[in-house]
């Protein structure tokens, strides 16, 4: 029967469970669902992560090339992210060119990685004008529950984390590249930026972490990126109207949320790098 | 129908012009000023929506931002989803069943603020096109310094901003519709800038009224 | 006729108190929308100024442009499809109006008035509900035509906006007759904004044409100022 009324009046479903304060899946309004990160899963990249929020699973993988830097900023490298979002993911995406929510979320993305300055692209260059490393991070959705973005930000940090990149011996003068595969070293990540994505239902009720159809059913949302103790982005794109008390209370919840992420991804790596 | 607001704003926060009606084929359309960016934009509606498009309670939104030069890139289809976003709240869509909104935006000059100058240009246009709306909607941008100092005209030196922050507020309630950031800061920034950007959407909205008012005149 | 009184400008969004109504019972127009929180006020969903018609009468003069069907109305069209009995007629706003060849005054399954693609139609709207294409007809209750139907094809058809509609269409607004006076001429003004315009030489209906460009920038009283120096 309660299949049948969720179908039939799926609004009205979510609402009779909020009204006792409680989401269809079990948990409380500022309750988070389980992450799970697991690091090193693509022998082949030069670093990758898999992380799982809730159902939510994303794969992130970056490769390494060598590139020479653009004119304007000949002393930088290059990370270029990618998020791709495939018919395999939802029904709700076709396959082909990216559609508009795989670039708005990629934009998002490389805002993130741009605005936290985790990584300093300068240290990827290995020779100003010359020749840089250009890594692309390619992030994989493989299925969409809701707070995507959450995932594809864990998943592309505990990537990164585990990037290793060879030694170069570069004779600029012969224009001479000699790989060292054996000698490979971590590029160094210096803040960890972690996003939290809440859903506003009925304009007045905050939930985090929403799942795709309590995202679907909602009013709007509103991600907050947090890096270490700054704010890095505080992304709230049209949806219901929020107070400025309804605003920081989305800011003061992600705080915490960061924290605990934060803590996971590091010994998911900690944990990776005393078994490789 | 040239509108300054010299008359109101002090010196502190950019000035802002406007021109309605500068295209004629459209329903409402602006060329708008903010400091020294400059944006065109143009709204058709409610007019006839392409068939998978239709949705069946309201109007479809669709924003189309066009960069100064070149061809739109990912960067541009963010701005289009925040400005769409916005149109879909303020705009009374469910009053135009299986029909679409047009927004078009066109960038014309960049000189940081350019967020907050596309949409209030487009507040605009949909106050010019007289569609039916919720309400207005104001943006205004704000810059965090290197050393900490809150401004919301930008520095000329790109290097000395640590952050821009922009807000969009409604005009009933003074609401928070969007927010926008670029950069870090910390929380305690956040809400000096929310506030100030809070008090400088009064003029915005003052900008709105006073525009429209000398164009309703003619 | 009852005089309209102007209440001030007004921002979507603003409430609006101190209705003046008779008997609490308010008739609104467009732009308004009943205040869910307090029965007794009103709120702006278009920019404009605020008008009053005792006794209980409230719209918002807009600056719309697009048309929007209202139940009603008596709208010029353009043929655009004729497939069977049913004719799609371009009127200006989001969807092709709906008119069927049995709504013309005469026509029977047999007897159908002769109209093609392309022809001007002077009809009314029977059906604008927002969930269905608008429906026109060209007969009035007593299935007489009067004078709706196919506009002949010796006339040409202008856009002006919808605000100079409302100015052309009181009947207490000179500009019409005044031009009448210089040269006869025929006009069907659609309050959809599209007019059809006939008149003995081309260099008339440019003139027409000029004159509504010259009142779609003016007030409505310099246009009653202008025609009383021309007279």
């Amino acid at each position: 029967m309660a299949e049948e009324y969720k179908s039939l009046h799926p609004l009205k479903y979510y609402r009779d469970y909020f009204a006792h304060d409680i989401r269809p899946d079990g948990r409380e309004f500022a309750d988070y669902r389980p992450v799970i990160v697991n690091v090193g899963s693509i022998s082949t990249a030069d670093g990758s992560a898999i992380a799982k929020v809730g159902k939510t699973t994303v794969i992130c993988g970056v490769k390494a090339e060598l590139c020479r830097p653009r004119p304007e900023c000949p002393n930088k490298g290059f990370l270029v992210p990618n998020l791709e979002l495939s018919p395999l993911c939802s029904s709700k995406f076709k396959s082909g060119p990216p559609g508009e929510e795989a670039q708005v979320l990629t934009q998002l993305i490389a805002d993130v990685i741009e605005n936290s300055r985790c990584i300093n692209l300068e240290e990827l260059c290995l020779l100003k004008d010359k020749l840089a490393w250009c890594l692309y991070a390619d992030l994989v959705c493989l299925d969409y529950d809701g707070s995507l973005l959450d995932a594809c930000i864990v998943a592309l940090m505990a990537c990164l984390r585990s990037v290793t990149l060879p030694h170069i011996d570069y004779d600029p003068a012969l224009d001479v590249k000699q790989t060292n595969l054996q000698e490979r070293r971590h590029i160094a990540v210096h803040s960890m930026p972690l996003a939290c994505t809440l859903a506003i239902f009925d304009d007045k009720i905050l939930l985090t972490d929403p799942t795709v159809e309590e995202e679907n059913l909602s009013s709007g949302s509103v991600t907050v990126v947090i890096n270490g103790d700054e704010l890095c982005s505080v992304h709230k794109p049209g949806g219901s109207i929020l107070s400025e008390d309804q605003l920081l209370d989305c800011i003061g919840k992600s705080q915490a949320r960061a924290k605990s992420l934060q803590e996971l991804i590091n010994s998911a790596v900690n944990a990776a790098n005393k078994m490789g | 129908m040239d509108v300054h607001s010299k008359e109101f704003i002090s010196s502190n926060t950019p000035e802002l012009k406007c021109e309605f009606g500068a295209l004629s084929r459209s329903d409402g359309s602006v060329l708008f000023s903010e400091g020294e960016s400059v944006i065109m934009a143009s709204i058709y509606g409610p007019v006839e929506a392409t068939f998978n498009k239709i949705v069946i309670d309201k109007a479809s939104v669709d924003c189309y931002y066009r960069p100064k030069a070149g061809v739109p890139g990912v960067q541009d289809r963010l701005r289009e989803s925040v400005i769409r976003n916005i149109c879909e709240i303020a705009v009374a869509i469910s009053l135009y069943p299986r029909t679409a909104v047009l927004v078009n935006v066109q960038e014309m000059q960049n000189r940081g603020q350019l967020i907050s100058c596309a949409i209030n240009a487009v507040s605009l246009a949909c106050l010019d096109s007289g569609i039916d709306m919720k309400f207005v909607f104001g943006a205004v941008s704000c810059f965090l310094s290197n050393n900490g100092e809150l401004s919301c005209i930008p520095s000329i030196n790109e290097d000395t901003v640590k952050a821009m922050l922009v807000f969009v507020f409604n005009n009933t309630t003074g609401g928070i519709i969007a927010s926008h950031t670029e950069g870090c800061f910390s929380i305690e920034q956040y809400k000096i800038a929310l506030e100030m950007c809070r008090k400088e959407s009064r003029n915005v909205f003052k900008f709105i009224k006073t525009s429209l008012l000398a164009a309703d005149k003619l | 006729m009852v005089a309209s009184t102007d209440l001030g400008f007004f921002l979507p969004g603003e409430v609006i108190k101190d209705i003046e109504s008779k008997d609490k019972y308010t008739i609104i127009g467009p732009g308004l929308r009943r205040n869910e929180e307090d029965p007794n006020s009103l709120v702006a969903t278009q920019a404009g100024r605020l008008t009053f018609r005792a006794p209980n009468t409230y719209w918002i003069e807009s600056r719309r442009n697009r048309y929007i069907p209202k139940k009603g109305d008596l709208v010029v069209g353009v043929v655009t499809k004729k497939s069977g009995d049913i004719l799609k007629v371009d009127i200006g706003c989001a969807e092709f109006a709906w008119l069927s060849l049995l709504a013309f005054e005469g026509s029977t399954k047999k007897m159908k008035p002769n109209v093609n693609v392309g022809d001007l139609i002077y009809a009314k709207l029977l059906n604008a509900h927002k969930e269905m294409e608008p429906e026109l007809v060209c007969v009035d209750q007593y299935y007489k035509s009067g004078r709706l139907g196919v506009l002949p094809n010796e006339g040409v058809l202008i856009n002006i906006t919808l605000r100079l509609t409302h100015t052309l269409l009181n009947a207490e607004n000179p500009l019409l007759r005044t031009m009448a006076k210089k040269f006869p001429y025929e006009i069907v003004i659609g309050v959809n904004g599209k007019v059809w315009i006939k008149a003995n030489q081309a260099k008339d209906v440019l003139t027409l044409c000029k004159a509504f460009e010259a009142a779609e920038l003016e007030s409505e009283k310099s246009i009653i100022e202008a025609c009383r120096q021309h007279k």
